[in-house]
């Protein structure tokens, strides 16, 4: 048998060569589909761990109210818990610092007898993080040998290990001047500090002694600020630019600061100005406690009702901060890992134990700290890349059974036409007595053979198929290039393929032959009926499946999701083939009435011969994978582009680190070179509703008038976002007062009778983008002196566009005069006659004394018109003059209207605005009477604003929003937006709203909203982002990350990243694949067809020949006969493919994290694409036939008739 | 008489059949075969298949070819009928010199002038026998009426007007070979050529092929040249041409000579292995067995599959 064996392979070697080529397309495919699901997809993920934003990948450790003598333990301990927990990677450390809040003396910052605080702040690595304008960076006080071993000092990268040598008691009486004030502080400090000092330090700067005694523990008093440091003196620090204009510092100023406001006071400290800093934007600033503005006027420290002034912070030395003894309010240390060579399984590790570094921080930390926590989104991260994973494998799966599927197609018909050449060997071998079972362990023999052969050749092929698609876009571009490599994996898969394929060859070879033109036995085409109404039963049993898939997270490469499309494409085809038959038989009652041989012939060949349509299966399956694969190509790849352009929302979006500051506009229009518009992307409250599942719904607000400009993603049919913007955007815009930059703004108020109110005015500008910024200026008495208020204008093309003025009786005036204008206790100055009111001259002048800022009236007499009291009400009237500004309401749009804010609106009466221009400036003068009655506490607001009191803001919902909230057009819902409540009307619902996909959003116009919210005395305006529709500039992203406003996400880059990121890029490659293998299995099978098909007719081509055929008219009928059953297998493959890409390829396209894609996949049929592959198809079978056709038609000579004859 | 063999005589449903020998060209030769050679293969192993044949044959006459197998006939027919070209000679049918033709000379010489009838009959399975037979007339172009009328004639001709729709496997060999003749004269060839037209037909059957083929050489005028190892068929013609080792050893058709084993009336079923035994002096035939071995073997192999 094996002499048989090998004689046979001698004798037809080449049909086993061509066999083993079929059987080697298999297992190649396989073992780089294997090789792109494991060794690839690992690469993928340590690629995309090293690629991580730092954002993603760092840890922070957050620790709350740290007691001075612990803050240097602690901050050693914290940092040991994070880069332990990132071990094996090594990791960078950086820490900021925080403390308590101390008093400021008032001779430097009281203004109006309101309390101000400040606080000390360090940051490590402030020079980049703060550009110095003016003096030098604080030094280190501390002794070198404190410093050198102190915790957040430098840079870890496995911990610091510092070692305490103990606790350091010491006793320091200090002795600060404040400067410009002439107010001296003496204050005594006890405290116990755990420092690295093993001696006493004894403070040599001026007035200030320290001593330090070594303990072991950690409760000792504080040194306070030189307690801890060797070297004395007072710290060094710099100040943020706002924080030295209003404190009137400059580099040499020294500061007292009193004691803190904490439970454990540490003492005062001094500190020398050394510097004047600009923070530098996207460099954590927003973690500032004052997130850098430098002051705050109305800070809230929860001590009191009252708000307080901030000042700060006083940045210094990180190494003095933890040393000196004060209360660490904030310490925070992040720890960055560098993963840049990761490994899978490190990266599981790492993993575990960043999740469990949160409570190894609460063991370790103990009850040295309030608060800890530790949060990363490193295991997120982690996970969802794992997740996207999974989903790229399941989809390279499928890919690869479907490669194996044609694979075992082709090899169906290779074995069948080898089994048609070996009919008369056969025949023979069983008329010599050779039984099946013999035949059968033949042909056993020489497949395994085979399959040993093509899993000896296919691994190497598969390892090179791989490495030279990694070199290939799209994993080359995602940094997945990889040299050939084999796996045990690739190697288990390509034999079991291998093996599996060639046992297809041994079932035609032991099944009785079929000779060709005999008709097929019946029980053979029942047979066949049946399995094709069972394929057909599966694969609509699998789409079911797909259909019915959950729309959620599925990350899971399960069995139906990569079986049914190799299924559904299978029945699909063999469906179309049964179609092409009758088809055919159509053609041919079409083809008799021709008049000439060749074209009749042709047809009744392709109708009539059973053998015609033996590769039918094959061509309809390849042509309908190859259409397929690039249907599902397009339809994924426009998945990703609709999934980014939702998910962005904008061409460019920047999500703002800190709140914008006026003019910021200007500068991202000038690096983007596109529209730049603020938004508002944040969660909020539906009245009661906040949201299902944890996921709260959230507000998209935007500039509806550029609508078309800027929003993104795909819309119902037949609508653009310019139709949605138009219904939501105000009528007419806002104009408002211009305000030049730099111009002086001050505000003079008076009441009726002199009664003592005060208001601390809230002005709203807006820049030439729509950005509006509040300004908020220092309680003001209505003293009938004019009241300059902070610099506003701090940017070009301002205009104030509103004007919030909050009245509270001013108890401190109260208290001085025993006038009381407070709710509580009315004092009537004026009568229902409408008498005019008597300015409150004295009043007025007595708070001048504690106001140095303030000025008298400009004597604009008709300005400071107070209105009559009414009733209970104090009349009340407040001018607003803005310097340089000429504007009188002119400008279309540039009415102001007044109103009484709620949530009292009862509690102003007639409120009046009113907008006049003069040499001065421009003024707005408003006025209105504040009633008495009612709670003391309860606000009276009057808003004066450049546009009509609006109604309820129009708004869009989501789909989902409507879902959930049964919302329609026409519903009015309360959003609280921040604390306000604001009514919005619902227009219409969208499918989903940019920026937010599949979230039940509303999507509003921001300057609506923004009208609703200042009506209700909020003048913050909610920005989170800016859009920019249309960059003109090609580096426009990169520009706008220059500006380190925030993170900048783009389209295109969002995308790029989803459908060419090293976790993603498996899928376009794995389709690519498909193609060309489909390609070649369909021409090798047509190949192998045709040689067969025209070999065993060449009697009947020579008895052609003798009838008087040409060889032209012979090849004509030979070609036009393939030709005939070529197109309608081809076309019946292409119908396939575009019903498989129409049904399938939506349902199989998924989410990064394996849910259903949002906005919902748009089947996608690339006709240009499809036309070029099918036209090659043709043009391949085409050269394929003819050049067998045209071989065997010369072959097809008298020697065949001799041979016959 | 066979149930095959049509009932009626077929000159009568042939009258306006095919071209008839006219009377200034009666007796003149149709085919005139001067010196031909063919040799297969080159230097010691070549086999001469054919050795300056030479004769000529009347229009309107049948003539029987004989000789043992591989003794060249086939060769020779083939030559004739432009199948194959010969090393050197000339062969003129009708005046035409064949061997001057090019192929596309050659395939209107087929189409218009020779016709075939093979041992295997030669039919297209996948047409119908009503269509076989309107192959030769739809390669010449004849208009749909036409070409179904003169189909039908033929088919009644040869006694297979039940069988017009029945395709060459659903019939009997006979049928076939029925079919095949009505086929060669639809396109009105001046010369048929017949290569064995009864080697696969029992006697009985057979005898009805020859008894129609002699009927449309009388009633159509048409030359045959018949290759046959027959003696009835032999004896059905007018003359008789025996080639033996690519030689012509012709004899008078009214005394067809000696007795062979095909004229004393037993079937020849001369098997190549008996000629490769044979001797040296049968060198021609066993080359052209061994050929014929050779392809075999290599259809057998598949040797052609990829």
């Amino acid at each position: 048998m094996l002499k048989l064996l090998a004689r046979r392979a001698r004798a037809q070697w080449p049909l086993l060569a061509a066999l083993l080529t079929v059987v080697l397309v298999g297992p190649t495919l396989l073992g780089a589909c294997v090789l792109l699901v494991t060794r690839t997809a690992d690469r993928a993920l340590e690629t995309a761990a090293a690629r991580a934003t730092t954002g993603e990948i760092e840890v922070t450790a957050y620790t709350v109210t740290v007691r001075g003598p612990d803050a240097r333990s602690v901050a050693a301990d914290t940092r040991t818990v994070l880069t332990s927990a990132l071990a094996p990677f090594p990791s960078t450390t950086s820490t900021r610092v925080s403390s308590a809040m101390r008093w400021l003396p008032a001779a430097r910052a009281g203004k109006n007898g309101v309390p101000a605080e400040s606080y000390l702040s360090a940051v490590q690595d402030l020079p980049a993080r703060a550009r110095l304008t003016a003096g030098r960076w604080p030094q280190p006080t501390t002794d070198k040998t404190a410093t050198g071993t102190a915790p957040g000092t430098g840079t870890a990268t496995t911990g610091t290990g510092t070692t305490e040598t103990g606790p350091t008691t010491g006793t320091t009486e200090q002795k600060a001047e404040t400067t410009g004030t002439g107010t001296e502080a003496d204050t005594t400090g006890r405290g116990r500090e755990p420092g690295t000092e093993s001696g006493t330090g004894t403070g040599t700067g001026s007035g200030t002694t320290g001593s330090g005694t070594t303990g072991s523990g950690g409760d000792g008093a504080a040194a306070a600020a030189g307690g801890g440091r060797s070297g004395g003196g007072p710290l060094e620090a710099v100040v943020l630019e706002p924080t030295a204009r209003l404190l009137g510092l400059t580099p040499g100023s020294r500061v007292h600061l009193g004691a803190e406001l904490s439970a454990r006071s540490a003492p005062d400290v001094d500190v020398t100005v050394v510097g004047i800093v600009r923070p530098l934007p996207g460099s954590g600033w927003d973690r500032d406690p004052l997130a850098a503005a430098g002051y705050d006027l109305a800070y809230r420290d929860g001590r009191s009702q009252q708000p307080v002034h901030a000042y700060g912070p006083f940045i210094v030395d990180l190494a003095d901060l933890l040393a000196g003894g004060s209360t660490i309010d904030r310490l925070e240390i992040i720890a960055r890992p560098d993963l840049t060579t990761a490994t899978v399984r490190d990266l599981d590790t790492v993993t575990g134990a960043v999740r469990g570094a949160d409570r190894r921080l609460a063991r370790t930390l103990g009850d040295r700290v309030q608060i800890e926590r530790v949060f990363s989104r490193l295991p997120a991260t982690l996970l969802a890349a794992r997740a996207q994973q999974q989903v790229t494998a399941a989809v390279v799966l499928t890919v690869a059974v479907l490669g194996i599927v044609l694979t075992a197609t082709a090899l169906a018909l290779a074995g069948r036409l080898t089994t048609g050449v070996r009919a008369e060997e056969t025949a023979l071998l069983s008329a010599l007595g050779t039984s099946r079972g013999q035949l059968a362990a033949v042909a056993t023999v020489e497949a395994g053979t085979l399959a040993v052969l093509a899993t000896a050749l296919a691994i190497p092929a598969s390892s090179a198929l791989h490495a030279g698609l990694t070199h290939l876009p799209p994993l080359a571009g995602a940094g997945l290039a990889a040299r050939p490599e084999v796996t045990a994996a690739q190697v288990a898969a390509v034999a079991a393929g291998a093996l599996a394929l060639a046992a297809v060859l041994v079932i035609p070879a032991v099944r009785p032959a079929v000779a060709p033109g005999e008709r097929r036995q019946r029980r053979e085409l029942l047979a066949r009926s049946g399995a094709d109404l069972l394929l057909v039963a599966f694969a609509a049993a699998g789409w079911w499946q797909l259909y019915a898939q959950p729309a959620g997270s599925d990350t899971g490469a399960d069995a139906v999701r990569v079986l049914a499309p190799a299924l559904l494409l299978t029945a699909g085809a063999a469906l179309a083939l049964r179609l092409v038959l009758p088809a055919l038989r159509g053609a041919e009652r079409l083809a008799r009435r021709a008049r000439g041989l060749v074209l009749p012939l042709a047809v009744f060949d392709a109708a009539r011969r059973p053998q015609a349509v033996a590769a039918g299966l094959l061509i309809g399956l390849a042509c309908a994978a190859s259409t397929f694969g690039t249907g599902f190509d397009a339809t994924w790849q426009r998945s990703q582009q609709d999934q980014a352009d939702l998910s962005v929302g904008t061409d460019l979006a920047i999500t703002l680190d800190a709140l914008p500051v006026a003019g910021q506009g200007a500068a991202v229009r000038a690096a983007t070179g596109g529209t730049a518009t603020p938004a508002t992307d944040r969660g909020i409250a539906v009245g009661q509703w906040l949201g299902n599942g944890g996921e709260a719904p959230r507000l998209v607000a935007f500039d509806a008038a550029h609508a078309g400009t800027l929003l993104r993603g795909r819309l119902d049919a037949d609508r653009d976002w310019t139709d949605v913007g138009a219904a939501l955007a105000p009528p007419a815009p806002a104009v408002g007062v211009p305000v030049p930059a730099g111009a002086a703004l001050t505000l003079t108020g008076r009441t009726s009778g002199g009664t003592p109110l005060t208001v601390t005015p809230r002005l709203l500008l807006q820049d030439a983008t729509g950005l509006r910024t509040p300004c908020t200026g220092a309680p003001t008495r209505l003293d009938g002196r004019a009241h300059p208020l902070p610099a506003c204008a701090t940017a070009k093309g301002l205009r104030l566009v509103a004007v919030s003025l909050p009245f509270k009786a001013d108890e401190a005036a109260q208290e001085r005069t025993g006038i009381s204008g407070t709710v509580t206790a009315p004092k009537n100055t004026g009568d229902d006659s409408g008498d005019r009111p008597t300015p409150p001259a004295d009043t007025a002048n007595e708070s001048s004394d504690t106001s140095d800022a303030a000025t008298e009236g400009d004597g604009s007499g008709d300005a400071l018109d107070v209105p009559p009291s009414g009733g209970s009400g104090i009349g009340v009237a407040v001018t607003l003059t803005v310097a340089g500004a000429a504007s009188a309401g002119s400008e279309p749009g540039s009415s102001w209207t007044a109103t009484s804010a709620a949530p009292f609106p009862g509690a102003l009466a007639t409120p009046a605005v009113a907008l006049s221009a003069g040499s001065a400036g421009t003024t707005l003068r408003m006025t209105t009477s504040v009633e008495r009655r009612g709670h003391p506490d309860a606000a009276r607001t009057l808003v004066a604003t450049a546009f009509p009191v609006p109604g309820p803001v129009p708004a869009a919902v989501s789909a989902r929003f409507a879902g959930e909230t049964g919302a329609r057009p026409g519903s009015r819902l309360s959003l609280t937006v921040g604390t306000t409540p604001v009514t919005v009307r619902v227009t219409e619902v969208l499918p989903t709203v940019p920026s937010a996909p599949g979230a039940a959003t509303v999507l509003a116009d921001l300057d609506a909203l923004s009208r609703a919210l200042v009506v209700n005395a909020d003048l913050d305006f909610p920005v989170d982002a800016w859009w920019v529709g249309h960059p003109t500039h090609p580096d426009a992203a990169a520009r706008a990350t220059a500006l380190r406003l925030g993170p900048v996400t783009t389209r295109a880059a969002e995308a790029a990243r989803l459908t060419g990121g090293p976790l993603r890029a498996g899928l376009p490659a794995a389709l690519r694949l498909l193609v060309p293998a489909a390609v070649l299995l369909l021409l090798a099978g047509v190949v192998l067809h045709v040689t067969f098909d025209v070999q065993v007719r060449a009697l009947e081509v020579a008895r052609l020949r003798g009838l008087g055929m040409t060889r032209r008219e012979i090849r004509k009928v030979l070609l036009g006969q393939h030709v005939g059953v070529l197109l309608p297998l081809l076309a019946a493959g292409a119908a396939v493919g575009a019903l498989a890409t129409r049904l399938v390829a939506p349902l199989l396209v998924r989410s990064d994290t394996g849910a259903a894609p949002v906005p919902p996949v748009l089947p996608v049929w690339p006709w240009a694409a499809e036309i070029v592959l099918l036209a090659l198809l043709l043009a391949g079978c085409a050269v394929a036939v003819t050049v067998v056709v045209t071989v065997q038609a010369r072959r097809a000579d008298a020697a065949h008739l001799r041979v016959t004859s | 008489m066979n149930s095959d063999l049509p009932d009626r005589d077929p000159a009568r449903v042939t009258t306006d059949g095919p071209a008839r020998v006219s009377a200034d060209t009666a007796g003149a030769p149709l085919l005139t075969v001067r010196g031909v050679h063919r040799r297969f293969g080159t230097g010691a192993t070549a086999v001469h298949a054919l050795r300056d044949v030479s004769f000529d044959v009347a229009a309107g006459t049948m003539v029987a070819l004989v000789g043992r197998s591989g003794s060249g006939k086939t060769t020779l027919l083939n030559i004739i009928g432009g199948l194959d070209r010969p090393d050197a000679g000339s062969v003129l049918v009708d005046g035409t010199d064949v061997t001057a033709l090019d192929e596309d000379g050659l395939s209107l010489l087929r189409r218009e002038k020779v016709s075939y009838v093979f041992q295997t009959f030669g039919l297209i399975p996948v047409l119908s026998a009503a269509e076989n037979v309107g192959a030769p007339l739809r390669l010449a172009r004849v208009a749909a009426q036409e070409r179904e009328r003169r189909v039908e004639l033929l088919l009644e001709l040869v006694g297979l007007a039940d069988h017009a729709q029945q395709r060459p496997g659903e019939m009997s060999g006979g049928q076939q070979q029925r079919v095949a003749i009505a086929r060669a004269l639809a396109a009105s060839p001046r010369l048929l050529i017949a290569d064995e037209p009864t080697g696969q037909l029992d006697a009985e059957t057979g005898l009805a092929v020859m008894a129609l083929l002699r009927g449309v050489v009388e009633s159509e005028g048409v030359t045959a040249l018949v290759s046959t190892h027959d003696p009835v068929m032999i004896a059905l013609a007018d003359r008789v041409i025996r080639i033996s080792d690519g030689r012509i050893e012709e004899q008078p058709a009214e005394h067809p000579g000696e007795q062979t084993p095909e004229r004393s009336g037993e079937r020849s079923y001369d098997r190549s292995d008996e000629q490769i035994h044979s001797g040296s002096g049968e060198r021609s035939h066993d080359r052209s067995d061994e050929q014929t071995h050779e392809q075999s073997g290599e259809r057998l192999r598949g040797g052609d599959i990829s």
